[in-house]
């Protein structure tokens, strides 16, 4: 036993080490899971009234981060309009336009359509960092309550969807 | 025209950091880059924000050189970060039990070594 035990610890640093390198290094965990979502009060977009967190509460609601100058919004654009269209998964989708400029992103969601029910202009992005987001597109899950359940970075997919969003969905609705 | 507005835009942001990094006293400057080198830009991983161009390390620069200014501490716009973008935003992890394993693994390994050798050595 104890002539393999070398091996035995190479084998374990090994599989470690090899193990992380096919980890997405830009999945990162979000701090703010299980927390209340950071509180704050933006301009909707295009428009002069503000919105805060507290107008948030009571629906579970997604809170997609994107912008116009965002490769990856265009890619999941699609799927959130699906989204929005389909009665039976009635979701509220809130979008946080981050770092744009306000009649882009209008003339962006008039070409491409408006998945969203309301949408808030973050110009300078301050609630974007209180959000941890660090590249958009991102999305957040909150529950009825406001905390945030679930993150996810980079363009949602339908797999992603299937697999990881609707469940937990339907968890908090019940 | 629009890029010319963008370009202006950035100028008068860019030239208030520097003005604004100025005004700070030299235990508040050294104090501010000693926190931009110490925080991953995770945008572009493996430079620090002191040293990256993107717009989220700006950003976050900007943020950290504000608060630096309104008198915080040290730790306290460190957790600022942490709270936010959790232990992987800064090169030297916090102590805590998620990282103790991290931590305290070397010193078991060189116990683990110095054990080994002395066997082997007699």
């Amino acid at each position: 036993m104890k002539r393999y035990l070398p091996i035995i610890l190479f084998l374990v640093l090994f599989i470690s080490l090899l193990q992380s390198l096919f980890q997405d290094e830009m999945d990162i965990p979000s701090p703010l899971i299980g927390k209340n979502m950071p509180s704050f009060s933006l301009k909707r977009l295009g428009e002069n009234t503000t919105i805060t967190d507290q107008d948030l509460l009571g629906e579970v609601a997604l809170i997609n981060v994107w912008a116009t100058w965002c490769v990856g919004c265009k890619e999941e654009h699609e799927l959130l309009l699906s989204l929005a269209e389909e009665p039976s998964i009635n979701l509220s989708i809130i979008g946080i336009n981050w770092k744009d400029q306000d009649q882009l992103a209008i003339r962006w969601l008039d070409e491409l359509g408006n998945p969203y029910q309301e949408i808030l202009s973050d110009p300078i992005g301050n609630t974007a960092i209180d959000f941890g987001v660090y590249g958009a597109p991102e999305s957040f899950l909150i529950d009825r309550d406001g905390f945030i359940r679930y993150k996810h970075i980079g363009p949602l997919t339908l797999s992603v969807w299937i697999n990881e969003i609707q469940p937990l969905i339907k968890e908090l609705k019940q | 025209m629009k890029y010319s507005v963008i370009v202006l835009f950035l100028l008068i942001n860019s030239n208030f950091l520097i003005a604004a990094e100025e005004q700070l006293t030299n235990d508040q400057q050294e104090m501010y880059q000693a926190i931009i080198q110490e925080v991953r830009c995770l945008v572009c991983q493996n430079q620090s924000i002191a040293e990256s161009n993107a717009d989220l390390a700006k950003d976050l620069r900007a943020q950290i050189l504000e608060q630096v200014i309104t008198g915080k501490t040290k730790n306290e716009i460190k957790s600022y970060l942490l709270n936010r973008y959790g232990d992987f935003v800064l090169y030297q992890p916090v102590f805590s039990q998620k990282t103790l394993l991290l931590w305290v693994s070397p010193i078991i390994l060189l116990i683990f070594i110095v054990g080994w050798y002395r066997k082997i050595s007699h």
